[in-house]
């Protein structure tokens, strides 16, 4: 499933360590969501979407099966 | 009881709790062993230092220590203390069955270790796996739901 959290992040001018702190989770968690290797649990996609101001289904793209570059 | 000690210092007080115990066991058995008991002070002494200092590094294994494990780190470690419940299981069932077959007295433990595993999965999917039954959406208006297998 491929994600945007790595595109919007960086965007917003962001690093992987704010972004973790702004989420809850930890700076190795927003590395695996951003490869692709960790899909969020729904609570947690909604937190990131949120975060962004992006729906869910815009912030990951279930129809990709290839991982967020 | 666990929410009143900090989080860093939680693991590290497990681990000491049953160092200790370790130890208390060797000096009451007595004998000329006696001194295995200063060896387990000194082992959780150690381990539980690396583990408090591990519990201040921001990797998975220092969240994990630190008792600050996100949703990812707690995945992990659930998945792993289920494979090590299957190890045991398998390897209890394993122990189990060669001593049945040379007839050894000793197979008592693998048997409560399976026995305990197997109760503990058990008991895992009455607590964790009840869902309400229900009823279909739909069964209250005459329509029935549509069977999985066609017969």
């Amino acid at each position: 499933m491929r994600n945007r959290v790595r595109e919007q992040r960086r965007q917003r001018g962001l690093s992987q360590a704010e972004l973790a702190d702004a989420l809850g989770v930890s700076r190795q968690t927003v590395i695996s969501i951003e490869s692709g290797r960790y899909m969020p649990s729904l609570p947690l996609a909604f937190t990131i979407a949120r975060f962004f101001d992006l729906t869910v289904d815009k912030m990951f793209d279930p129809d990709d099966e290839e991982a967020g570059a | 009881m666990m929410t009143f000690i900090p989080p860093r210092l939680r693991k590290p007080a497990v681990y000491a709790v049953a160092g200790l115990s370790f130890a208390a066991a060797w000096l009451v058995h007595g004998g000329h062993l006696w001194f295995v008991s200063i060896m387990a002070v000194i082992g959780t002494a150690a381990a539980v230092v690396r583990l408090y200092r591990l519990g201040g590094t921001d990797t998975d294994e220092g969240a994990r220590a630190g008792s600050r494990a996100d949703e990812r780190q707690q995945l992990v470690s659930l998945r792993s203390r289920a494979l090590a419940c299957n190890l045991a299981a398998v390897t209890s069932f394993i122990g189990l069955t060669v001593a049945i077959a040379v007839g050894g007295a000793w197979g008592w433990p693998f048997l409560v270790t399976f026995l305990i595993t197997g109760y503990g999965y058990l008991l895992g999917v009455g607590n964790y796996g009840v869902a309400e039954e229900g009823t279909p959406d739909d069964a209250d208006t005459g329509r029935q739901t549509r069977p999985p297998v066609r017969s």
